[in-house]
């Protein structure tokens, strides 16, 4: 049920760019950023199950929760992949709103844990600007790698939104 | 002035003109959203996302006040300033009120103004603040009526429907307001059901909040057996209880943004019942355990009940005295666990025995006020009936636990 009848012009990167162009890049990239997700995803499964760690660089693929973490990846991967088939669908939109929505949940609680881990101190009540800043060091969990890449999602939100009222903003 | 039919019918399409829009729907994206929640395919690994989402804030916010500043207010100046004003140092009145005067932490000391007011405030508090502010949240989204819908089948195995999901999440913040919510099930039947399981196998957010502290490491064990039982004797239970589960048709309303006010609100509400319901619970706890401590009651009750706690569920038989402060809060009785010396194994099945055993004194009163509502033989069909399960599952599921561990050669 594709709901782009007759394709609106509009500014992307400077150039003029048709939606259904913006669309099909949205396609090819949700369709690696896909790829890339449910790798990571099964990839932490995989080491949780084995009750193995992995790093990366400043990635870091370890702890408590990493079989949940490796499983809203995979789920998440999953969301984006059959989506790309009809991506101008709002309902396959939805499906990579809600994928990209649980990569926010998993980076979205790490950081918040890591700014409320940053701020008491050891011994004292309040860390020492060391300790602060070292409180946000690498390694990272893969899920904030993510997150700015899963961002892209808000753009083709808003380009959806104006294709429903019918006209430019 | 008297309208005939005609007049009526002529009246309402006058009105429906001039306020109903006529055109052809659209699917929005939040309505997409919408439907792709409540789909078992999509909606399931979404719920996964949202209670990780869940557990994680749970975890960091409470950690964040208990471990980051609490637990060095109680244990580095609140004990030690307490242990040196305190009077009659050794007495009854100093055992009961401060503890033990050679403990260095708030966990251990184990009187009512250390320990009691450490566990209310200083643990307890920081969780069923997280607890509800994440509940409220999902409540005022709208989500919480499609996890309801996404349960359903899954609820209508043992004789429920989706919307027991809602006293089944109020009762991991409080059994209390989770008993008065199933109020919203349609038979004697259910309502019953869910009271009793709810008050036998769903930790509640205090409880939570205690047991992240003494076994980090085993939470997700304990709550996936406690889970499980709750399904497998939820059956059972639907099996025996003559009676009828309807089918229900449930309003799913839109996703919205919750309005902070309406947060701030509910979140005092239940915050204040915490204050007012648990905590002089949990300091009545400590002065009678510690009474009866001192009285050589609990010593007594130990021996007595050693073949049972030994023999059939495996722990120590020093968990007689938790077990007693369970019936006045279960999160105390989990924090006093921590003080006896046991193998962790053991201190995973006494955290069972400690859920799984009477319910606290809170929740027993109001299965009383919800069996109410069938006279005097209501009250005695909810409390022997409860009793009646609580007893089957304490010894079977109880019991289960510490064959796993025979099996697996670790107890």
């Amino acid at each position: 049920m594709g709901w782009i009848g007759s394709p609106h012009m509009d500014y992307l990167g400077g150039g003029i760019m048709d939606n259904e162009v913006k669309f099909m890049i949205g396609r090819i990239y949700f369709a690696i950023f896909g790829l890339v997700v449910l790798s990571i995803g099964i990839l932490e499964i995989l080491l949780s199950l084995t009750g193995r760690s992995f790093e990366w660089g400043i990635m870091e693929m370890s702890g408590e929760f990493l079989l949940w973490r490796g499983l809203i990846l995979f789920f998440a991967g999953a969301f984006y992949l059959p989506s790309i088939k009809n991506f101008t669908d709002i309902h396959q939109l939805a499906k990579v709103v809600m994928a990209s929505v649980m990569i926010w949940i998993i980076a979205g609680v790490k950081i918040f844990s890591m700014i409320l881990e940053s701020i008491p101190g050891e011994e004292g009540w309040l860390n020492t600007f060391e300790g602060f800043l070292e409180s946000y060091s690498a390694p990272y969990i893969p899920s904030l790698f993510l997150l700015p890449f899963s961002l892209v999602v808000l753009y083709y939100i808003r380009l959806s939104g104006e294709m429903l009222r019918g006209g430019r903003r | 002035m008297k309208l005939t039919v005609d007049e009526r019918w002529d009246l309402i399409d006058k009105i429906a003109k001039q306020t109903v829009k006529y055109g052809k729907y659209r699917h929005t994206l939040k309505d997409a959203i919408a439907e792709i929640t409540v789909k078992p395919l999509t909606g399931i690994p979404i719920a996964i996302a949202v209670l990780y989402g869940f557990w994680s804030f749970f975890g960091a916010f409470a950690g964040f006040f208990t471990d980051g500043f609490l637990v060095k207010l109680f244990d580095n100046h609140w004990l030690p300033w307490l242990q040196e004003v305190f009077p009659g140092k050794g007495g009854w009145v100093y055992y009961i009120l401060v503890g033990d005067p050679m403990a260095d932490n708030c966990f251990e000391a184990f009187g009512m103004l250390t320990s009691g007011l450490f566990v209310a405030i200083g643990v307890v508090l920081p969780a069923i603040v997280a607890f509800y502010l994440f509940l409220i949240i999902l409540e005022d989204s709208g989500y919480l009526p499609r996890l309801a819908v996404l349960v359903d089948t899954v609820l209508h195995k043992i004789g429920l429907h989706g919307f027991a999901v809602v006293p089944m999440i109020l009762s991991l913040g409080c059994n209390v307001p989770a008993v008065a919510a199933t109020r919203t099930l349609e038979t004697r039947k259910q309502r019953f059901m869910m009271a009793t399981l709810l008050a036998i196998f769903i930790p509640c957010g205090a409880q939570l909040g205690i047991m992240l502290e003494v076994i980090p490491g085993y939470v997700g064990f304990v709550m996936i057996y406690l889970l499980t039982g709750f399904f497998i004797f939820g059956f059972i239970l639907n099996k025996l209880i003559p009676g009828k589960s309807p089918e229900i048709l449930l309003d799913v309303p839109p996703y919205h943004m919750p309005i902070a006010r309406n947060v701030r609100r509910k979140l005092w509400v239940r915050v204040r019942s915490f204050f007012t319901v648990a905590i002089p619970f949990v300091l009545l706890g400590v002065v009678i355990v510690n009474i009866m401590y001192l009285t050589g009651f609990l010593d007594w009750l130990a021996n007595l009940l050693e073949p049972i706690l030994c023999g059939w569920f495996g722990v120590p038989k020093e968990t007689v005295g938790p077990l007693i402060a369970a019936f006045l809060r279960k999160d105390l009785a989990v924090a006093q666990l921590s003080a006896i010396e046991m193998s962790t194994y053991q201190l995973v099945t006494s955290v069972i025995l400690v859920s799984l055993y009477f319910p606290c004194v809170a929740t027993f009163a109001m299965l009383i006020k919800e069996g109410r509502e069938g006279g005097w033989k209501g009250v005695a069909q909810y409390l022997f009936g409860s009793l009646a399960a609580l007893i089957a599952v304490v010894f079977l599921w109880g019991g289960l636990v510490h064959l796993i561990w025979i099996i697996l050669g670790v107890a």
